[in-house]
């Protein structure tokens, strides 16, 4: 996308043109009474052509601040997760990252029973699945209720991907459904995520 | 008009702060959020804005212990809570549609020498906009008395002179906060706007502050004038610090 080359810094309540003219994009806005576009945060004006398809030929003019606000988790991303908690019906966890980049803030998760797999979803035992402590990488199913999104770890390569076993070493996949600990030995049961290759 | 000094960053752990000085009077405003509601029974549809003001024990010269929910700080905090919520595009929080957001504003008072609302109300300014809410306009206020000079200091407000507290959004000319408010006084507003240059006055009626002492009409026109000059003036300063501040930072990232 072509960006016009200007350094113009701005602040909130100026004024960015006429929303005949112009459309607000991200920190800006068209207020209704006198058709006129202001800035609503302090930074660089920025103006984006409109795409060439679209029957909109305003550009659109943004206003990029400082503060970048972090990732937040919306259905349909992949997060990264630790597990705090597991239950017999479900697992809370704790939202690390969004996609491939760090959340700024707290966000909780629940795995619930039936998302931990595709199939014999019925059969799952939390337990066997998870263990507090465990990275686990997960897609974003909904907002859930006002606490937690649910998560889910229904795909092939959705699952733990690092877990530590009994004895304090991280453990190696030997199945989708098992690890093993490189020190004792012990097969530990876990929803193993398939590594990306 | 006394001299006005402003600093962004007073505070770091902060998502946002500034500190404000207006002749002797200093007050520094934190900010923090948009975050998620803590309290689950203040759940809205909207977002929250929560304002605390305090005062330190040592900010004026005879020196009293204040309790914290005096009816004094929670008036203040209702006032800057007002004045600032009709500045806040709430819908343009980022995710605004998802969570139930809180944003909460400090502030708090170290050194009082009059005019520590308007104080109060620049120095959240600058925090809400250095903590990158997005907001129709800065909201600026400066208050003005019947001695003829912009903010009054300590002494010259406790002499009793008639004072009005005026808070407008500079760029939008619209008055957001005035202070005493009866309705005659709306009405008046409304006139003496028309008359000068279009200030309007929209926003929310606030409870109006029993009016310390009477104010003729002629003098009002003139002492809002003088309120409205002055919150330009600091309109402009508040500018030029968040420009300055966000050049600095982006020099800082080498760009």
């Amino acid at each position: 996308m072509e960006e016009e080359k200007e350094a113009v810094m701005v602040t909130p309540g100026e004024v960015l043109g006429r929303s005949s003219d112009v459309k607000a994009g991200r920190g800006a806005y068209a207020a209704p009474h006198n058709n006129t576009v202001y800035a609503s945060l302090t930074g660089f004006r920025r103006t984006i052509p409109p795409p060439p398809d679209s029957p909109d030929k305003r550009p659109t003019v943004e206003v990029t601040g400082h503060k970048a606000h972090g990732p937040v988790p919306q259905p349909g991303s992949v997060v990264i997760v630790r597990v705090t908690k597991v239950m017999a019906r479900s697992a809370s966890a704790d939202i690390m990252c969004v996609g491939s980049k760090c959340v700024r803030e707290k966000f909780t998760g629940i795995i619930r029973q039936q998302d931990v797999r595709a199939t014999e979803i019925d059969k799952v035992d939390m337990h066997l699945s998870f263990h507090p402590g465990d990275i686990v990488k997960a897609l974003v199913l909904s907002l859930g209720d006002a606490r937690a999104y649910f998560l889910s770890t229904a795909k092939n390569e959705l699952g733990v991907v690092s877990a530590e076993s009994i004895a304090g070493a991280t453990m190696v996949p030997v199945s989708w459904t098992e690890m093993q600990c490189p020190v004792t030995g012990q097969i530990e049961q876990r929803k193993v995520a398939k590594a990306a290759s | 008009m006394r001299q006005i000094r402003a600093e962004i960053g007073a505070v770091s752990k902060a998502d946002g702060s500034a500190m404000f000085e207006m002749g002797n009077t200093k007050v520094i405003a934190a900010v923090y959020g948009p975050r998620e509601v803590q309290n689950r029974s203040q759940i809205s549809n909207h977002a929250l804005v929560r304002c605390e003001y305090s005062m330190a024990n040592f900010s004026t010269g005879d020196r009293m212990r204040k309790s914290k929910g005096d009816r004094r700080s929670t008036e203040i905090s209702l006032v800057i809570r007002q004045t600032m919520e009709a500045s806040i595009l709430t819908h343009l929080l980022p995710r605004s549609q998802l969570l139930n957001l809180q944003i909460d504003i400090y502030v708090q008072v170290l050194q009082a020498d009059g005019g520590t609302r308007s104080a109060c109300i620049n120095a959240a300014t600058l925090a809400l906009a250095d903590a990158g809410i997005p907001m129709r306009d800065l909201v600026t206020s400066c208050s003005a008395g019947y001695l003829n000079s912009t903010n009054l200091n300590y002494v010259e407000d406790s002499a009793g002179g008639p004072d009005v507290t005026l808070g407008i959004l500079p760029k939008l000319d619209k008055v957001t906060l005035l202070q005493p408010l009866s309705i005659f006084f709306q009405v008046l507003l409304s006139v003496i706007g028309r008359e000068s240059g279009g200030v309007e006055a929209v926003i929310p009626l606030l409870p109006s502050k029993a009016m310390d002492s009477k104010l003729p009409i002629d003098i009002l026109e003139n002492v809002m004038q003088l309120a409205i000059e002055g919150c330009k003036a600091i309109a402009n300063y508040i500018r030029e610090i968040l420009l300055e501040n966000t050049k600095q930072l982006e020099y800082r990232r080498g760009v």
